[in-house]
C-alpha cells in the first residue's frame, strides 16, 4: 500500500498506524472472501453425489443455490475491494502526482517563457518590418494618394 | 366406484352354541379380544373391486395401444391416468387409516414400503441424477451470468478509473465523503477553484461552476454534465461600434464546445476513449476559462467603484459595465453566456466581419467615404485584442501578487497597489484611451507626410501609454556632399553629414502630444537675427487639431534652414526668418522665398511663393494690392521638391551674384 510509504516526508505515527490497520483490514477481507469462495465451491462439489431419498436431493439443490449465491457475493465483495484500492491509488499516490504536477508546471513555465520570447521576437520583427516598409514607402516615387 | 352397491350382511352378535358334549356341557365360542375383532373387520374389506378395475384398465390400455396409430393420443395420457389411479388408491388408504385411527380399538401398527423393483430403483436413481444434473446446469448458467456481469462491471470501472486518472493529471479530483457507498464511483468531483488567484482581502466568492460532479453515463464512462448556458465569457466592445447583445464570434472554441454538449452523448459511441477524454479536457478548460472571466469581471466591478484614475462608470446592469474613457469614447464590458444557438451565427458572422475588418484606425478613415461607416469607428483598436489585453493584465496582476513574478516589460502593469496610481481597470482604460488617441495622431501624421520629402518612422515604445514617431526631412545628399567636400574641413563635413536630415519627434503620452524638432531657429537667435544654434531643438506641446500645422511649420522651417545653409555654403548672405529666406539684391531690393503651409492641401502641405520687394516702402502696399498668382511681385511656385527648391535657390543666388557683378 502506498499510503504508508508514499505519504511524503515523515508521516505521522497516527497516519502510519491508520494505514497499517487499513491494510490489515483489507487483507482480512481478501482472505475471508477467498476462503468463502473456496469453501462454498468445495461444498458444491461434495454434494454432487446422488442420494437415494429424493428429498435429500431437493434439500441439496437449495443448498447449492445458496452456496452459489454466496460465492458470487464474495466475488462481488472482492471487486469492490479492488475499486477501493483503485480509489486509494488515485487519491494517495502523492509522489507520482506531485512529480507529474511539477513536470507539467515546468513544461508550462517553459512554454510561457517561449511564448514570451516568441512574442518579443514577433514584436521586434514587426518593428523591423514596419521600419523597412515605411522607409520603402516614403522613399518611393509614388505614394498612395489620399482620397477624400 | 361404480353405481352398483354391494351389501354384506353380518351375523347377529349373539352367542351361538358351538357344540354339546356327551355330558351335556355346552360349548360356546370363546370371546374374541378387541383386537381380534378389529382385525377381522379389516379383513372383511374387499379390494376386489379395485383389482377388477385394474384388470379392466389393463385391457383398455392394450386396446388403446393397438389403436394408437388410428387416433392421435396425448403422450402423457397414460401417465396422467396412472397418477389418477395412484391418487385414488392413496385416498382410499388414507381414508382407511383415518377410519382405523378414529376407532381406538385398532391402530396402524406400521407401514412398510414395499420393496421396490429393480427398474423402479434405477428409474428413481435416474430421476435423481437428472434432477441433480439439471441443478448443476442451472448453477453453471448462474455462474456464467454472474461472471459476465462482473466482467462488464470491471470493464466499466476500468474505463471510468482510467479516464479519471488521466483527468487527475491535469485537474484536481476530489472524493465526496458523503457518497452513499464507500466504493461508489459517483462520489467524485473536480475542483476548478484556484484560491491562489485571490487576495484574502478581496473575499471573492467561488463560482457555482467551481466544483463539477463526475457522473456515469449509460456506458459506464465518466460524464460531465453541465447545465446549458452555464459558461459565460467576457465580452468587450466600444459603444456605438460594437453591439452589446451579440455574443462571441464564431471563431471561439468555447462557443462551439458548449453548444455541442447536447450532441456529445449521441456521438460518444463513435469516439474512442482518448478522443472522449480530450473532449472532456476541453470542456473543463472552457469551464475554467469561464470561471476566470467571472473573476475578471468581478474584479473589474470592484475596481470600477474605487474612484481610481481613468475610470468613469457611466452605466451598470447585471453582468454589464459601461465606462467612459474620455474624448467621447465609451466602452462596455459584459459577461455573456457562451452557448448561444445557431440562429445567432449569422449575426455573429456579420458582426465579426464588421468588427474585424476595421482593424485599426487608419483603415477606417480611408474607407469612411466609400462605405459610409460611422466616424465613431475611427481609431478604435481591435476588440479581441482588447479583451486579451484585459485578461492578460488581470491574470498577471493576480499571479504577480500571488507568486511575486518580476516585471519583464513596460507593458506590464506596475505599481498596482491601487492606492496611489490607477488600478487595473484604470490602467486598461488609460491604455485604450491612449491607443485611440495615438491612432488619430498617426492619421494626422500620415496626412502630413503626403509631402514628398517627409518620411515618417514609427518607434515602437512597447509601452501601453506612450507612442513615438519621427518625421525625417531628408535633404538631397548628393548636393551637400558634392559641395561640401571640397570646401569644408573634416569637422564641417561631419557636421554637414549629420545635418543631411532634420528630425521632428512626436511623442504622445496618454493624450498629451510633445513635439520636438531641430533645425528651426529658436527664439533667442531670432532676436539676434543670427544663424547660430541652428541645431537647437524646439520642444512644445500641442493638441491634435494643431498638430498638422505645427509639423508642417516645423518642416518648412527646416527646409528654410537647409536652404539658408546651402546659400551660406556658396557664399551668399541671406536673411532667414521662420518661413522666409530673403536675398538682397541691388538697390535694396529683396527677393524672398516664402513657405506657405496648409494641412488641408491634398497635393502636399507646403507650398512656395516667391516674393519680390523693392526698397521703397511706399510702393509696398500698392504691390500687395496687385496680388495675382502671376504677378511679377509675388509668384506662386507651387509644391516644389527639394531638388527644385535647390535649383531655385541657385537661380536666386546667381541673380544675387549677377546683380552684384553688375
Amino acid at each position: 500500500m502506498n499510503k504508508g510509504t508514499g505519504a511524503g516526508t515523515g508521516p505521522t505515527a497516527a497516519a502510519a498506524a491508520a494505514a497499517a490497520q487499513k491494510q490489515k483490514t483489507m487483507m482480512q477481507r481478501v482472505e475471508t472472501d477467498i476462503a468463502n469462495i473456496v469453501d462454498n465451491f468445495t461444498q458444491l462439489v461434495n454434494v454432487a453425489r446422488v442420494n437415494d431419498p429424493p428429498v435429500r436431493n431437493s434439500q441439496e439443490s437449495f443448498m447449492m443455490e445458496m452456496r452459489a449465491a454466496r460465492m458470487v457475493q464474495a466475488a462481488d465483495s472482492l471487486l469492490k475491494l479492488v475499486s477501493e484500492l483503485k480509489q486509494t491509488a488515485i487519491f494517495s499516490g502523492f509522489a507520482s502526482l506531485n512529480d507529474h504536477v511539477e513536470r507539467r508546471t515546468t513544461e508550462f513555465n517553459q512554454q510561457a517563457e517561449r511564448t514570451d520570447q516568441m512574442l518579443a521576437r514577433i514584436g521586434e520583427e514587426a518593428a523591423a518590418s514596419l521600419k523597412e516598409l515605411e522607409s520603402h514607402y516614403y522613399s518611393s516615387a509614388q505614394r498612395t494618394p489620399d482620397t477624400a | 366406484m361404480d353405481g352398483n352397491l354391494e351389501i354384506s350382511l353380518d351375523k347377529l352378535p349373539i352367542k351361538r352354541l358351538e357344540s354339546i358334549e356327551e355330558n351335556g356341557v355346552e360349548r360356546y365360542p370363546s370371546d374374541s379380544s378387541y383386537d381380534e375383532k378389529r382385525v377381522s373387520l379389516i379383513r372383511r374389506i374387499d379390494f376386489a373391486w379395485a383389482l377388477e378395475d385394474d384388470e379392466e384398465r389393463e385391457r383398455k390400455k392394450r386396446q388403446k395401444k393397438s389403436s394408437k396409430d388410428a387416433s392421435a393420443t396425448w403422450q402423457w395420457q397414460s401417465m396422467v391416468e396412472n397418477l389418477q389411479l395412484a391418487h385414488q388408491e392413496l385416498s382410499v388408504i388414507i381414508d382407511l387409516i383415518n377410519t382405523v385411527d378414529a376407532n381406538d380399538a385398532v391402530t396402524v401398527a406400521g407401514m412398510t414400503r414395499p420393496k421396490p423393483l429393480p427398474n423402479e430403483v434405477l428409474s428413481d436413481l435416474a430421476v435423481s441424477a437428472a434432477t441433480k444434473l439439471q441443478c448443476y446446469r442451472q448453477l453453471g448458467k448462474y455462474f456464467k451470468q454472474s461472471a459476465k456481469a462482473l466482467e462488464e462491471q470491471i470493464a466499466r470501472e476500468a474505463r471510468f478509473y482510467g479516464a479519471l486518472i488521466r483527468l487527475q493529471q491535469n485537474w484536481k479530483v476530489k472524493r465526496q465523503r458523503l457518497a452513499a457507498a464507500a466504493s461508489s464511483s459517483e462520489g467524485f468531483i473536480i475542483d476548478l477553484f484556484d484560491n491562489s488567484l485571490y487576495d484574502s482581502a478581496a473575499m471573492c466568492r467561488p463560482s457555482s461552476l467551481s466544483t463539477i460532479r463526475v457522473d456515469h453515463d449509460s456506458a459506464g464512462m465518466l460524464a460531465i454534465n453541465l447545465p446549458p448556458n452555464s459558461c459565460r465569457s467576457l465580452h468587450f466592445g466600444f459603444l456605438g461600434v460594437h453591439s452589446a447583445d451579440i455574443p462571441k464570434e464564431l471563431g471561439k472554441i468555447r462557443t462551439r464546445g458548449s453548444v455541442e454538449q447536447c450532441t456529445r452523448e449521441r456521438e460518444k459511441e463513435s469516439m474512442s476513449d482518448d478522443e472522449y477524454i480530450k473532449e472532456t479536457h476541453t470542456l473543463l478548460r472552457e469551464v475554467h476559462q469561464s470561471i476566470f472571466d467571472d473573476q475578471v469581471f468581478e474584479m473589474l466591478n470592484r475596481e470600477a467603484f474605487n474612484q481610481s484614475i481613468g475610470v468613469n462608470v457611466t452605466g451598470i446592469r447585471e453582468n454589464y459595465l459601461q465606462l467612459s474613457i474620455g474624448q467621447g469614447n465609451t466602452l462596455f464590458i459584459s459577461l455573456v453566456p457562451s452557448g448561444k444557438g445557431d440562429d445567432q451565427d449569422a449575426a455573429n458572422t456579420q458582426d465579426s466581419e464588421s468588427a474585424i475588418v476595421p482593424l485599426d484606425s487608419f483603415d477606417n478613415v480611408k474607407l469612411e467615404g466609400k462605405h459610409g461607416t460611422s466616424k465613431r469607428k475611427w481609431g478604435f483598436p481591435n476588440r479581441t485584442s482588447c479583451e486579451i489585453y484585459l485578461q492578460q493584465i488581470v491574470h498577471e496582476h493576480a499571479f504577480v501578487k500571488a507568486k511575486d513574478k518580476p516585471n519583464l516589460s513596460g507593458t506590464r502593469v506596475s505599481g498596482q497597489s491601487g492606492k496611489d496610481g490607477p488600478g487595473l481597470l484604470g490602467h486598461f482604460c488609460l491604455s485604450l484611451a491612449h491607443r485611440i488617441f495615438s491612432n488619430r495622431v498617426l492619421v494626422e501624421l500620415e496626412n502630413v507626410c503626403r509631402v514628398p520629402y517627409l518620411h515618417l518612422m514609427t518607434h515602437p515604445t512597447w509601452h501601453s501609454q506612450t507612442s513615438s514617431w519621427t518625421i525625417f526631412l531628408k535633404v538631397p545628399q548628393s548636393i551637400l556632399h558634392a559641395e561640401s567636400q571640397s570646401l569644408k574641413s573634416d569637422f564641417q563635413n561631419m557636421k554637414d553629414a549629420v545635418k543631411s536630415q532634420f528630425r521632428t519627434k512626436v511623442v504622445v503620452n496618454d493624450d498629451r502630444i510633445n513635439v520636438e524638432g531641430d533645425g528651426a531657429p529658436n527664439v533667442v537667435s531670432l532676436f539676434k537675427r543670427s544663424s547660430e544654434n541652428i541645431s537647437s531643438v524646439n520642444k512644445y506641446e500641442c493638441d491634435l487639431a494643431d498638430l498638422p500645422v505645427i509639423i508642417l511649420l516645423q518642416a518648412a522651417s527646416q527646409v528654410i534652414c537647409w536652404l539658408h545653409e546651402e546659400a551660406l555654403m556658396v557664399g551668399i548672405k541671406t536673411n532667414r526668418d521662420f518661413l522666409c529666406l530673403t536675398f538682397e539684391l541691388e538697390q535694396g531690393d529683396t527677393v524672398s522665398l516664402v513657405a506657405h503651409v496648409n494641412p488641408e492641401d491634398i497635393k502636399g502641405g507646403i507650398a512656395w511663393w516667391l516674393v519680390m520687394e523693392d526698397g521703397s516702402p511706399d510702393d509696398w502696399k500698392l504691390q500687395m494690392d496687385m496680388y495675382d498668382g502671376a504677378s511679377e511681385y509675388r509668384k506662386f511656385l507651387g509644391h516644389l521638391t527639394l531638388d527644385v527648391l535647390y535649383s531655385t535657390l541657385m537661380d536666386l543666388v546667381s541673380l544675387c551674384g549677377g546683380g552684384r557683378n553688375h
